[in-house]
């Protein structure tokens, strides 16, 4: 009976004229902007190994010089792209994927594509996770708006219910009528990601089967939520139209209101502050020093402790190279007030994040935009990670270097060099890519959200269809 | 078969049916005459249970439509004023889909499509979608559905306005034969001369009222019509 339902709903679905012109638009949209992302991805993937590769050899073969020029020199650290990202690039075009790692300092990101981004991309990019965000549940509205309401307007439900048939096998089958035709579309588009997935080279964020199949989960309880949604006030709507107008005013609202709304609460309730800001108030910070004591403070506590360790009177009477033992006070004393400011404006940009999922419980769009970003490694939990840990191999190479410059460049001082062997022992960069388990916490805010939205829709949805008016 | 008792039913205090008491047996067609607006439909709808009865109630074969909707309703085939199909299946798959739906899904495609022209659908029809179907055409397979359904009442609510007299016709000889199969119908309708031709009885229904009832062996066309014509002026 159920099945009898389901395929008759999925029939008419398919031989409507508006089901396959809209069907046909989606699917085409799903198709290019997995291909633009495979190509996006493949892109990144391959410079990203190029430039891994390239990068450790330049480093090694710099020649002859002095630790610190080396230490200036610098090295590139890459945040490795999961292989999901493809489908979901989430706030990489953002936050950019690379940063140089040099003495001094700890830098903002490079290569953001948004810079870089046209006027079209204001209105976002257009990839798969958006298409499945925001358009599918599009479609599922206008496939389903007229489910119940009209056939009551049109008069087939009066006959159907003249028959005896179970109001609760009516809405089953004809949510899963619904859930066929969609499956029209997402089957083939799922099959092609799939296949691109395992086609993909080595995974850089690990656990990534783990990560596709809660993905998909995560995915499917969201629009079938929407189905829920759908049916039920295509249930209770005195005519198509008006379940129509309801639903075109809900999906506004969830899809494109709500988010943006979300967005800028959280930028007043939390609010960062531009690049400029940022770099002023960290300089001022580091020319006030803390608590009273400045560099010059500082460096003077450091001396005296120094002095006393080798029990010496003077610093010509060190056995230490001086310069190399400063430039590494200087270095831990600037690394204070990253330590500070980073970590307050990271705070800022989480508990944004928060709030945003938390706001999910209006828009679920948030709570699947933040689970879908978690789980492809693009979102800034998935960023900061990287951050830090590019953040601690900085500090690790610059000791390295500066405890070289200290310990064996005696009078020589900045006219010590260094050669590939040494360049070869420097500590290298390995992020350490976490699991699907790591993605997810902290998103527990929205998994709630995303299964009460699920469980409150299908309930609403089934009372509506057990008191299903025929006339 | 098909009873009525004391059933009433209210809109913002209008009644719409007011106590009526009626019983129609295996074999009776009971054809229900009146204007507009006199209930006719009304009693339809509650034996369907459609609408809940304000007072009195609606039995099928003895049950209560009210405590049993799902049962009675099988007993029942319904065929309204204009038979309503998916207009993106084919006549076939319309019929096909209804009656799997009435839980008689043994029956064969082949059956349905022999059913379907007996019931005087056109043979190249039956695989055509019926968007392009005319009213007659959706009226035949409205039959096909009630006829493959096995129904022991029927309810039918004006099933021939807007049909040609041919198609009349062959409904009036399809209730005369189910009529002789046991089946008990109800027939809303505006034809008194069609009413005395297939029922066997007639009522008059007004404001909600059934205000007459007669044995339609026993009254004239003219009669009926002179009776029909002064409860209308009255």
């Amino acid at each position: 009976m159920l099945l009898r339902i389901a395929r008759k709903e999925f029939l008419e679905m398919v031989r409507d004229g508006r089901f396959r012109i809209a069907g046909g638009i989606v699917l085409a949209l799903l198709l290019t902007s997995l291909g633009l992302g495979w190509q996006r991805y493949g892109e990144v993937t391959a410079t990203h190994e190029a430039a891994v590769a390239q990068e450790r050899e330049l480093w090694e073969s710099q020649g002859e010089k002095n630790p610190h020029s080396a230490a200036h020199y610098g090295v590139y650290a890459f945040k490795p792209t999961g292989r999901l990202a493809f489908f979901d690039p989430g706030t990489e075009s953002y936050t950019g994927v690379t940063v140089w790692l040099e003495s001094h300092r700890q830098n903002q990101f490079l290569y953001r594509p948004a810079r870089d981004g046209n006027t079209l991309q204001r209105f976002g990019e257009l990839t798969a996770a958006a298409v499945l965000q925001l358009l599918i549940p599009l479609l599922i509205i206008l496939l389903a708006f007229s489910t119940f309401a009209g056939e009551r307007e049109s008069g087939t439900l009066r006959q159907v219910l003249s028959l005896g048939v179970n109001r609760r096998d009516l809405a089953l089958g004809k949510a899963l009528g619904v859930a066929g035709a969609l499956g029209l579309l997402l089957v083939p588009a799922t099959a092609l990601g799939s296949a691109a997935l395992a086609s993909a080279q080595a995974d850089a964020a690990s656990g990534g089967l783990l990560r596709a199949l809660a993905m998909a989960s995560a995915y499917l309880i969201y629009l079938g939520s929407f189905v829920g949604v759908t049916l039920a006030v295509s249930a209770r709507a005195r005519s198509a139209r008006f379940a129509l107008i309801t639903l075109l005013a809900f999906w506004v609202f969830v899809c494109l209101m709500a988010p943006r709304a979300a967005t800028d609460l959280a930028r007043r309730l939390h609010p960062t502050p531009s690049a400029q800001e940022f770099a002023t108030a960290l300089a001022e910070d580091k020319d006030v020093g803390i608590q009273g004591m400045d560099y010059d403070d500082y460096l003077e506590r450091r001396r005296t402790e120094l002095l006393a360790e080798y029990n010496a009177e003077r610093i010509e009477d060190l056995p230490i190279n001086y310069n190399g033992w400063r430039l590494q006070v200087s270095e831990e004393y600037g690394n204070q007030f990253f330590d500070r400011h980073y970590a307050r404006l990271w705070d800022q940009f989480e508990a944004q994040d928060r709030l945003r999922q938390v706001a999910g419980s209006v828009a679920p769009l948030l709570a699947i935009r933040s689970l879908s970003m978690a789980l492809a490694g693009t979102d800034f939990s998935h960023f900061r990670r990287f951050a830090e840990q590019a953040e601690t191999y900085r500090r690790e190479l610059v000791a390295f270097l500066n405890a070289d410059l200290r310990d064996n460049a005696g009078p020589r001082g900045f006219g010590y060099t260094q050669t590939q062997a040494f360049w070869e022992q420097a500590p290298s960069f390995a992020y350490d890519a976490p699991g699907a388990g790591w993605a997810l916490t902290g998103k527990s805010a929205s998994l709630a959200v995303l299964l009460a939205w699920f469980l409150v829709a299908t309930v609403w949805a089934w009372r509506g269809a057990l008191r299903l008016e025929a006339i | 078969m098909l009873q009525a008792i004391g059933l009433s039913k209210s809109y913002n205090g209008v009644r719409a049916l007011d106590s009526l008491d009626l019983l129609i047996e295996p074999g009776q067609i009971f054809c229900l005459l009146g204007a507009n607006g006199a209930g006719k439909t009304t009693t339809i709808n509650l034996f369907l249970d459609f609408i809940e009865a304000s007072e009195g109630h609606a039995l099928v074969d003895g049950m209560n439509v009210a405590d049993h909707s799902l049962e009675t309703k099988r007993r029942l085939a319904y065929i309204p004023e204009q038979v309503m199909l998916y207009r993106n299946l084919s006549g076939l798959e319309n019929v096909e889909y209804f009656t799997a739906l009435a839980g008689q899904d043994t029956r064969s495609r082949d059956q349905l499509r022999k059913l379907l022209i007996e019931s005087g659908l056109p043979q190249e029809a039956v695989d055509q979608r019926v968007s392009g179907y005319s009213k007659g055409m959706r009226q035949k397979v409205g039959i096909a559905i009630a006829v493959s359904k096995q129904a022991r009442a029927l309810l039918l609510d004006e099933p021939t306005s807007g049909l040609d007299p041919k198609a009349s016709n062959e409904f009036s000889e399809l209730l005369e034969r189910l009529r002789g199969e046991g089946v008990a119908v109800l027939m809303a309708t505006h034809d008194l001369f069609r009413a005395k031709e297939t029922g066997t009885h007639i009522g008059i229904m007004k404001q909600g009222r059934l205000v007459e009832c007669l044995a339609a062996e026993k009254i004239g066309h003219a009669d009926l019509e002179r009776v029909y014509l002064e409860h209308m002026r009255g």
